[in-house]
């Protein structure tokens, strides 16, 4: 009886291990299958195809659709690549010089393509644009400028440009009887009111840090004007150290020792919708951020975006060097060329496409604005006629249009200057301690 | 990592085995070969690679270029990365002392008798089932100083700037590493309670022993082994925090929680240094198998040598 | 006869219910309202209206092939792990010599170092193998990684099976193969669920591996959808802990209906 169990068992184990055999060949074959189809690793010596590498999010249906265009006449074929937002750069780092590198990859100018740059990896466009002045001359200089390294081009703008705007919640400020703020004395007042009334007066997302340094970087530029931080970047180590520089941070410390970002901005995030929320359901009053705080309060409150939401340009500061005009934020994202690519004239086609009437017209529908001269022509389709027309005269009037601090240095000092934005904001940094660390970046 | 202890006990049934003598046919080394050789491609080549690459400069799109101690020095007199040393062994720190009481009664408590216990611990033990991910981002959400739970209890959370300050992130991390590893924990113990044998509960019991005396005197000693396993998974767990610091604190504020394996990923992956990164990375390695050996000698020499004997 | 109850567990318990309890709870709640209603009323409150519209927003963002990546991603892992570990814990038991002693003491030394700390050269060696973005890519260094603690679990089991089966298997003139299809697989099927449910849990649950390694949405795990998610919209906190309880679903599942088989095989896991 015991033997018969036990030789029934031993059977029963011996076909439920032919079972797991079997399940694994089958799974092994599966998974080999999967991973061959799978991915972007076909390489760009492939013939006839061209790999295109974008920031994913929402913005890529308008990249599917010039691609879709593109492949229509083009016998070599574009393909459209995305990886999410929160890790492009890096992931981008990780790949520009391995064979599952793109051929055209989506940047921000400046700094984020200057160590390519230096590497040898990337494409002057000098040549392209020499066969076809469109290249150049259908955008704006300010904003094709951001791509210029040692005196050649490297990137065609390729979405909207993002000035950064002082927003606000219409009602709030009505209802506690203030205006926009035309001056700093102005945006210093509203604290104190909006701080007596219990209301947070600046929505702050803090947790992202680069929220942060759109202080910095308005307040400096006022202050001091546009070229304390371009000799910053060109390796004047002594500009941060300046007299308008702590000037500058102490302006920057009155705001937040006077309240206006109220106790807990660290804990708060824009990248999750924490800050645009607070401005959105009145909790705070104003917001410093890029112009896709649009599109983002449109997809989460699209009444308060179209009814509730304000915006105007940061407010002057008296007696400072910078002109009230200047503007800070991204110029444009762009496309750059990667050297080793094996269609470059297929490359150029793509690349005109960038200034067609169809690209700018997609672009005006998803609520960016593209810096191309023909733009004018277009901004009454916009998504909101409005909010672009303000933007697009904004950017055309800008003496400067400074790129964001974090993207005009190479991508290895991000970290630096996030921290040291945060650590001042916190108190945890002095003014020296500040400028130590801004000392500290290498700048090329 | 966490079968240590049923390695201690390899160590001694060897050498049992060894004295006993059977004279069967042994599978040959061919046996071990697939598993050996795939360990050694995927994780011991990686490990010397990381040595390797601690001395090099590379931006991981250029090849590396060896350029000597450079990262070292630079390691040795980097504040954060000294800093980053200190939170590691705090937090791992904190999370031993947080969890261990707890999930001892929990398992214990579980090994136990009541008739409730089996549906109660069913819901104890569902944040095993999720992922450090998952626990994270779940914790983020709650804890939003505006729209989570602290923005309803303002009288237990004040303004719910949790992570807005190093000691309330700290908190904040060593809650949520708390409530995700200790029903593991629990598991371990209530394994452990389960075997300690009967007998020596009836003794205590004619002794006139209560359940308090009973818990300090057998349980307790008798989980032993249970807990050097238990530790060692906290240990090399917690000097490893990672997930949890990329989506709660993101090593802020400013680099008030940036452990070292939180540094090693921004100096390589954000900051592009991953030479930088591999030095640190092999501090990790260093630091992760100094501590688990010492609590395994600390709590086990004795053991730990027959071990030694079975193995060599 | 066995101990009274205990009644210092028993409010640490209740304490922990609590701890539990809430979130979770929380969490379910959350997930069935809209997200204007959360962030208006808070997570404590109880919603004004209960939709499921949340679940559905889940999969039209791509929750279904993260759920197929995950699982193909896992049920590989789990089939190398039981490729190549039971016939290496027979060898490292049964084995005689020098080189399965020195293959021990490797795997030993394993289990303390942490996939972080090789996450740099592993993504060098991955690319340079033209497996980056490849979920071949992320399932062999999961899989790699889950070796030590599956082997010695495994290893220990089978310890257990005493010399004189041996024994009697050789006086039939049994080879190695068949004594390790015909005892020690059968006896040692405590430990092969061990390492089931271990190599299976480190599989879904990876993230660090699937985080360098790919970058693509059709290489994309659950955990890193989460991850994407909360980056990216963050603010929809219903669609997010959607997410979060689509994630552990299928463990969910598997623990209601095999929980003995997963809570003894996490057991195992400790040691005895």
């Amino acid at each position: 009886m015991d033997s018969l169990r036990v030789r029934i068992r031993s059977g029963a184990s011996r076909n439920r291990f032919a079972a797991i055999a079997a399940t694994t060949t089958l799974v092994l074959g599966l998974t080999a299958a999967c991973g061959s189809s799978g991915g972007s690793t076909s390489g760009s010596a492939d013939s006839g195809t061209i790999h295109v590498l974008v920031y994913g999010d929402s913005g890529n249906t308008v990249e599917q659709q010039i691609v879709d265009t593109f492949n229509k006449t083009s016998k070599v074929k574009a393909v459209l690549y995305t990886i999410p937002g929160a890790d492009y750069q890096s992931k981008l780092n990780t790949i520009i010089n391995t064979p599952q590198a793109p051929d055209i990859f989506f940047n921000w100018g400046g700094g984020s393509i200057a160590p390519y740059v230096k590497d040898n990896l990337l494409l002057p466009l000098d040549s392209m644009i020499a066969k076809d002045p469109g290249l150049k001359d259908n955008f704006l200089p300010s904003v094709f400028n951001t791509a210029v390294v040692d005196g050649k081009s490297y990137g065609i703008p390729m979405r909207g440009t993002q000035p950064v705007l002082l927003f606000d919640n219409k009602q709030v400020l009505a209802s506690a009887g203030l205006s926009v703020p035309q001056t700093w004395n102005d945006l210093l007042g509203d604290v104190a009111v909006l701080k007596a009334k219990g209301i947070t007066p600046i929505a702050l997302g803090g947790g992202d840090q680069w929220p942060t340094q759109m202080w910095f970087e308005y307040i400096y530029d006022r202050v001091a004007g546009p070229g304390l931080f371009e000799q910053a970047l060109a390796g004047d180590k002594a500009a941060w150290s300046s007299p308008d520089s702590v000037k500058a941070l102490g302006m920057v410390k009155q705001l937040v020792d006077a309240g206006a970002f109220g106790s807990n901005f660290d804990s708060v995030k824009f990248t999750d919708g924490g800050s645009p929320a607070l401005l959105a359901k009145g909790r705070a009053a104003f917001e410093l951020m890029g112009s896709w705080e649009y599109s983002t309060e449109q997809s989460s409150d699209p009444d308060f975006a179209k009814n509730g939401l304000g915006w105007s340009a940061f407010p002057a500061i008296p007696g400072g060097k910078g002109d009230p005009a200047d503007i800070v934020g991204n110029t444009n994202n762009f496309y750059s060329v990667l050297k080793k690519t094996q269609h470059p004239d297929a490359v150029a086609a793509f690349l005109k496409l960038m200034y067609s009437d169809e690209f700018v017209q997609a672009q005006l529908a998803i609520g960016n604005l593209p810096t191309t001269t023909n733009t004018p022509t277009f901004l009454s389709t916009s998504a909101s006629p409005g909010y672009s027309q303000f933007q697009f005269n904004l950017v055309k009037a800008a003496p400067s249009f400074q790129l964001s601090w974090d993207q005009a240095y190479p991508p290895a000092a991000t970290t630096t200057i996030h921290t040291a934005v945060q650590e001042f904001f916190d108190g945890k940094t002095d003014t020296n301690g500040f400028i130590q660390a801004m000392q500290s970046l290498a700048t090329s | 990592m966490s079968a240590l202890s049923s390695a201690v006990e390899l160590g001694r049934r060897r050498l049992k085995a060894r004295r006993v003598g059977v004279g069967v046919t042994r599978p040959g080394f061919v046996w071990a070969a697939p598993a050996t050789v795939f360990f050694l491609l995927f994780a011991i080549l990686p490990l010397v690679l990381v040595a390797v690459l601690s001395f090099t400069s590379w931006d991981g799109i250029t090849s590396p270029h060896f350029n000597g101690l450079a990262n070292w020095t630079t390691l040795f007199h980097d504040p954060v990365m000294t800093q980053s040393i200190w939170l590691t062994l705090l937090l791992t720190v904190l999370g031993v002392v947080t969890q261990t009481p707890i999930s001892i009664l929990l398992g214990v408590w579980a090994a136990g008798p009541q008739r409730n216990r089996a549906v109660l611990s069913a819901i104890f033990f569902v944040p095993l089932l999720l992922s450090a991910t998952a626990v994270s981002v779940l914790w983020r959400a709650l804890l939003d100083p505006n729209f989570g739970i602290p923005g309803q209890l303002p009288w237990l959370f004040g303004n719910g700037n949790l992570l807005g300050s190093q000691s309330g992130s700290i908190a904040v991390l060593t809650f949520v590493g708390m409530w995700q590893f200790t029903p593991l924990h629990a598991l371990l113990y209530q394994g452990g309670a389960r075997a300690v044998p009967q007998v020596l509960y009836q003794a205590a019991a004619i002794d006139g022993a209560g359940t308090v005396r009973q818990f300090f005197h057998i349980t307790l000693p008798q989980l032993r082994n249970t807990m050097i396993t238990s530790v060692i998974l906290m240990v090399v767990g917690g000097l490893t925090t990672f997930d949890t610091v990329l989506i709660l604190t993101q090593g802020g504020p400013g680099t008030d929680t940036t452990v070292s394996a939180y540094y090693m990923y921004e100096q390589g992956f954000k900051n592009f240094d991953f030479g930088a990164g591999s030095a640190i990375a092999l501090v990790l390695v260093v630091v992760a198998t100094l501590i688990s050996l010492a609590v395994v000698r600390l709590s086990g020499y004795d053991k730990m040598r027959s071990t030694t004997e079975g193995i060599s | 006869m066995r101990r009274r109850p205990n009644y210092l567990a028993g409010l640490g318990s209740l304490i922990w219910l609590f701890l539990v309890g809430l979130p979770l709870y929380v969490l379910l709640l959350s997930t069935l309202r809209t997200t204007s209603d959360y962030s208006t009323q808070g997570p404590l409150s109880f919603p004004s209206q209960l939709t499921l519209s949340n679940y559905a927003n889940a999969f039209s963002n791509g929750f279904g092939q993260d759920f197929l990546n995950t699982v193909i991603v896992t049920a590989s892992v789990v089939a190398i792990v039981l490729l190549v570990v039971p016939p290496l814990a027979y060898a490292i038991v049964r084995a005689r010599g020098r080189t399965i002693g020195l293959v021990f003491r490797v795997f030993l030394l394993g289990l303390a170092v942490p996939a972080q700390a090789v996450i740099v050269p592993m993504f060098y060696v991955i690319s340079q193998a033209g497996l980056y973005d490849h979920l071949i890519g992320v399932i062999l260094p999961t899989a790699a990684f889950s070796l030590p603690v599956c082997t010695l679990v495994l290893t220990g089991a089978m310890r257990d099976i005493t010399p004189d089966l041996y024994e009697a298997m050789a006086i039939d003139g049994a080879s190695p193969g068949r004594v390790f299809l015909q005892l020690v697989l059968p006896l040692s099927k405590a430990g092969l669920s061990s390492i089931v449910v271990f190599s299976a849990l480190q599989a879904w649950n990876g993230f660090l591996f699937p985080l360098i390694l790919t970058q693509s949405d059709s290489t994309k795990v659950i955990t890193l959808g989460l991850y994407n998610f909360q980056t990216e919209h963050g603010v929809d906190v219903p669609g997010l802990l959607s997410a979060v309880v689509l994630s552990m679903l299928p463990i969910f599942v598997v623990y209601l209906f095999a929980r003995r088989a997963l809570v003894q095989g996490l057991m195992g896991v400790g040691g005895k």
